[in-house]
């Protein structure tokens, strides 16, 4: 199975409509949804870090992404730091609280892993509802996030704004493909096959495990400053589990650990959760039920399946020809 | 009158298929509907009173045979699920959809949240529900209009209340949230100055589940009075579990907006005597309010609560006023509202105040007590009328 | 003293609520995340059958049972398949069975608050140690006692509670020995089911009955989970009630700290005593 032919396959149909989307005369409310998909496929190919790469469950990837977004908040509206700037402060703020959080959940793993970062994440959101209120903004958050200015360029406008959102998006994508291929990718994909392997071999398994984790907190501290930008707010909602709750479910859907899957799980979630509801008012329970009915026959998400039966197609596909000839 | 709930099925991919396909599918500009954009709470902390405020804006068009400036109006309601982000994410949605009036949200953040937008967009923005006073300052947004109360009013008719039982030594509960916390550290100083003795102040976060510990505490004061300042499932727990130990029985229950008719409901018995600011109510006595419960019963089968009766009252002054400019022009609307007067509003006299964008009107106070069908089983009665000048400070630029 | 009784009252309801997620997550290696949501449930049954019949008896057990059956449906229909891969699988089944069952509460009963007024017998209050005590709250610690005591006899004593604690550690033996490991496993996640239907009961006359309680319960009963040591009973037990105390205490103090030092625990036993506070050399029930 050639899965960088596959991922090619998938990327450049997804790039022809994110690059045409915008001289098709789309709704306003159509560009701020394709924004919305960009920044959050960014947040989960940051998450699909820990999770997919990794295998291991984060619930502290709300934290990471709050934090981005307070610190563009913050930087920006109380020190007047240009938008650059409050950008590079969130990958930093992100990247920073994901290290702190590496000392406490790296000391264990499995479910437990899951339970420490949930419990590390929830004492954040808790302390910025309420402890925190001078600088969040309590329960109320923070409105009137900046957007990016350039030389005069009005980045309120939508269009401006999503070829800003493409470009980061174009970016990380690109990043995320050469750290796959790097030896360092080549090392993380080698712990989660066999971390006992891996350790024999003589990496330091925890100091990788630990820069995974870092790297995935700055692209979500990233995602954090754009979704503020874009919503021009951000509370402490955004720090909430269940914010990490989406982002697992909307990776798993899309399916975890391949390079598309995050970004067509965000899609998928979004799109359907804009299209039932438009279509039913008991579209909460239908969304249930589409995640369960997707837990049970497509474990491997969307991308993953896909990536499946491309693979037996072209091992047909192959052992025709290698009949033929 | 048209409702559509929402978007219709497919358009979202239909959208896209069209976009794709160069068609181009440009915003149609011109006004042959009146649309209205309304984003409440349908589902989450507040899903209730936002099912009540569809019901009240519904008949307030009805009334008006559907139509504003000989067009047919459209509301299209959208569920913030009780959380800012999707409400930011739907007003975004209903403003490219082309509305000429956001309405809404339930909670102050989600007002506060989408008050930027509307004022960056320049979107009327009507208020009928969030009592934040952060919502209608001085220099706030041109935009943002406030029909409804707000908290000041309210916590001044509570000190006004402990005033006049002649309370002398107050325990107070607060939310741990920021308008709750100011409200109550403005009616501490100006309690403490009328020489009441605030005997306790506790602080419990947000969402408590359980405040029997803090009712055992009030129970072994020497208090006569408990001020709540704190709303939502916060009160009516609150009040529930003080209920358990028969607390109002020795000491008067009160609060700024600890209590209405949905909030009795999950309190039971317990609400019984308990005082608080009233938003509005199906009794007040006028024909413009008589006028309005008769055609909610007959199109509900129930009388309005206060967040139907708000969301009426706002919607039909706002879309009089619109009328009345006889104009598609939104800064002229938003001009013309900020002079208003609306002399018969349910709730009586309502005069808009043009430095912030907060509607004068008296205060109502109330008292729950046992109802009679077809009032709730538990429903408020309406104690004293303040009038604007005894519950609004003058504003100051 | 009075913070005392409160304290325990609080620990017992955070007993009864935890108990089923322990057992399940302890026999079953399930991390039930519609565990709030199935409390929520049973509140809404006890109370929708408490006033159509005036009886409380019969809400309690009409949420039980009720709440039990919906968990023996989820078990067999969802669950059954998703046993052998990882956790993170069941934890969407789950979320998405929080919203299919919060959809049907929305559908059933609507948005508002519901009410649920206690039983006459105990709606009354005494008077102990200088404060004024409801006599539910002291039903309450009696009932949490008494459960527990049966769940440790289940376990520990009887024979299903062999067959199930030896299914939950070789399934694949027991299933070989020609007993029904199926059946067992449907019938730990009924029970556990049950005991978030019976808690939701109990709670419906202390607290108002909305749809919030689903999501709000949760964490509550993860932390007495982890406190108590994953899958252990006894520990659960004790862990709840040393919130109980502490929250019961907290509140008396400083009521806008205690989730914080809450937390602050919780982290501190993760990393230090991952087995729980109460673990022992050898795994209990």
């Amino acid at each position: 199975m050639n899965a960088s032919r596959f991922d090619l396959w998938l990327g450049l149909p997804l790039a022809a409509i994110a690059l045409l989307l915008p001289f098709t005369g789309p709704s306003d409310f159509m560009l701020n949804l394709a924004t919305l998909v960009m920044i959050w496929a960014v947040f989960a190919i940051g998450f699909d870090f820990v999770f997919g790469l990794l295998g291991m469950v984060s619930f502290g990837h709300a934290s990471f992404l709050g934090l981005g977004g307070y610190a563009l908040a913050l930087a920006t509206q109380m020190w007047g730091l240009p938008f650059c700037a409050g950008v590079s402060l969130a990958i930093v703020a992100g990247a920073l609280c994901a290290w702190l959080f590496s000392f406490f959940a790296l000391r264990v793993s499995g479910i437990f892993f899951a339970l420490v970062t949930l419990a590390l994440s929830q004492l954040l959101y808790i302390l910025a509802d309420s402890k925190l209120r001078a600088w969040t903004g309590g329960a109320d958050g923070l409105p009137g996030v900046a957007r990016p200015g350039l030389g005069g360029i009005d980045f309120f406008d939508s269009t401006l704004f999503y070829w800003y959102v493409l470009a980061v998006f174009a970016l990380v994508m690109a990043a995320v493909v050469v750290l796959r291929r790097s030896p360092f990718g080549r090392v993380i994909a080698g712990i989660r096959q066999n971390e006992t392997r891996a350790e024999q071999l003589g990496f330091d398994v925890h100091r990788y495990k630990q820069i995974t984790f870092i790297v995935s907190g700055g692209i979500s501290g990233l995602a954090g400053a754009l979704l503020a930008s874009l919503l021009m707010y951000v509370n402490p909602q955004m720090l909430h589990w269940t914010t990490s709750g989406d982002v697992i479910i909307m990776t798993l859907l899309g399916g975890a650990g391949t390079l598309w899957g995050p970004v067509i799980g965000v899609l998928a979630f979004e799109v359907l959760k804009e299209w039932l509801s438009g279509w039913t008012q008991y579209w909460y329970g239908i969304l249930g039920l589409i995640f369960i009915l997707a837990t049970l026959f497509f474990p491997k998400g969307i991308v993953g399946e896909l990536q499946e039966r491309y693979g037996q197609w072209r091992d047909k596909a192959a052992r025709r020809d290698g009949r033929i000839s | 009158m048209v409702t559509r709930i929402k978007t219709r099925p497919g358009r979202l991919l239909g959208a896209l298929a069209v976009s794709l396909l160069f068609a181009g599918s440009a915003q149609a500009a011109d006004p042959d509907k009146f649309k209205i954009g309304g984003v409440v709470s349908l589902s989450g902390t507040y899903g209730i009173f936002g099912e009540d405020m569809r019901k009240g804006v519904e008949v307030a068009i009805e009334q008006r045979g559907g139509k504003v400036l000989g067009k047919p109006i459209q509301v299209i309601w959208e569920d913030d699920e009780t959380k800012p982000q999707p409400a930011v994410q739907k007003t975004t949605r209903l403003i490219s959809e082309g509305v000429q009036v956001i309405f809404g949200a339930v909670s102050s953040a989600s007002s506060i949240a989408i008050m930027n937008i509307a004022k960056q967009r320049k979107i009327p923005h009507l208020v009928t529900m969030s009592a934040d006073d952060k919502i209608t300052v001085p220099h706030g947004s041109r935009y943002t209009f406030r029909t409804s109360n707000t908290l000041g009013m309210e916590q001044r008719m509570a000190l006004s209340f402990t005033k006049e039982q002649k309370l002398k030594r107050i325990y107070g509960v607060t939310a741990d949230y920021q308008a709750t916390r100011d409200s109550w550290e403005w009616y501490r100083r100006e309690a403490e100055k009328a020489g009441v003795e605030i005997v306790g102040a506790d602080f419990a976060p947000l969402g408590n589940r359980d405040y029997s510990s803090i009712v055992d505490k009030i129970a072994r004061s020497n208090a006569d009075g408990v001020a709540l300042f704190m709303t939502g499932s916060d009160a009516v727990t609150m009040v529930k579990q003080a209920g358990q130990v028969d607390l109002g029985k020795t000491r008067k229950i009160f609060g700024p907006v600890i209590a209405d008719e949905t909030m009795a409901a999950g309190v039971g018995p317990a609400s019984i005597g308990v005082y608080s600011g009233v938003r509005y109510h199906f009794s007040v006595d006028n024909p413009a309010n008589h006028k309005f419960v008769e055609a909610f019963r007959k199109k509900y089968n129930e009388l309005p609560s206060s967040a139907a009766g708000e969301a009426y009252d706002g919607m039909s002054w706002w879309l009089d006023t619109v009328e009345q400019t006889g104009s598609w022009d939104k800064e002229k609307w938003v001009t013309a509202f900020e002079n208003s007067v609306r002399e018969n509003s349910v709730e009586g006299r309502k005069a808009m105040r043009a430095c912030d964008h907060q509607a004068m009107q008296d205060g109502l106070w109330g008292v729950v007590e046992k109802g009679v069908a077809p009032a709730p089983a538990y429903t408020m009665k309406i104690a004293k009328v303040f009038p604007p000048n005894a519950v609004f400070d003058p504003c100051q630029p | 003293m009075s913070t005392l009784i409160i304290g325990l009252s609080l620990g017992m309801l955070l007993f009864l609520l935890a108990s089923g997620l322990t057992l399940i997550f302890g026999m079953l290696g399930v991390i039930n995340f519609a565990h709030g949501a199935l409390y929520m449930l049973g509140a809404y049954i006890a109370f929708d059958i408490g006033r159509h019949t005036g009886s409380f008896v019969a809400g309690l057990i009409g949420a039980t049972v009720l709440v039990a059956l919906a968990g023996a449906l989820i078990e067999r229909l969802a669950l059954r398949p998703l046993y052998d891969r990882p956790h993170f699988y069941q934890l969407i089944l789950t979320f998405g069975v929080i919203l299919v069952i919060s959809e049907v509460v929305k559908v059933v009963w609507g948005l508002g608050y519901q009410e649920s007024t206690m039983p006459p017998a105990l709606a009354g209050t005494v008077d102990m140690f200088g404060s004024t005590i409801p006599v539910y709250r002291l039903f309450v610690i009696g009932f949490g006692a008494l459960v527990s005591g049966g769940l440790f006899l289940l376990i520990e004593k009887s024979t299903f509670g062999m067959l199930v604690r030896a299914a939950s550690s070789d399934g694949e033996m027991v299933r070989l020995l020609g007993l029904p490991v199926a059946s067992v496993r449907m019938a730990v996640f009924a029970l556990g089911s049950g005991l978030a239907g019976l808690a939701g009961a109990i709670a419906a006359p202390l607290f108002p009955i909305e749809l919030g309680m689903a999501t709000n319960t949760i964490i509550d009963c993860f932390i007495v989970v982890i406190l108590g040591g994953l899958g252990n009973i006894r520990g659960a037990v004790a862990a709840s009630l040393l919130i109980g105390l502490v929250r019961a205490i907290g509140y008396s103090y400083m009521p806008s700290w205690v989730d914080i030092l809450t937390f602050s625990l919780l982290i501190a036993t993760l990393l230090t005593r991952p087995q729980g506070l109460f673990f022992r050399a050898t795994r209990s029930a």
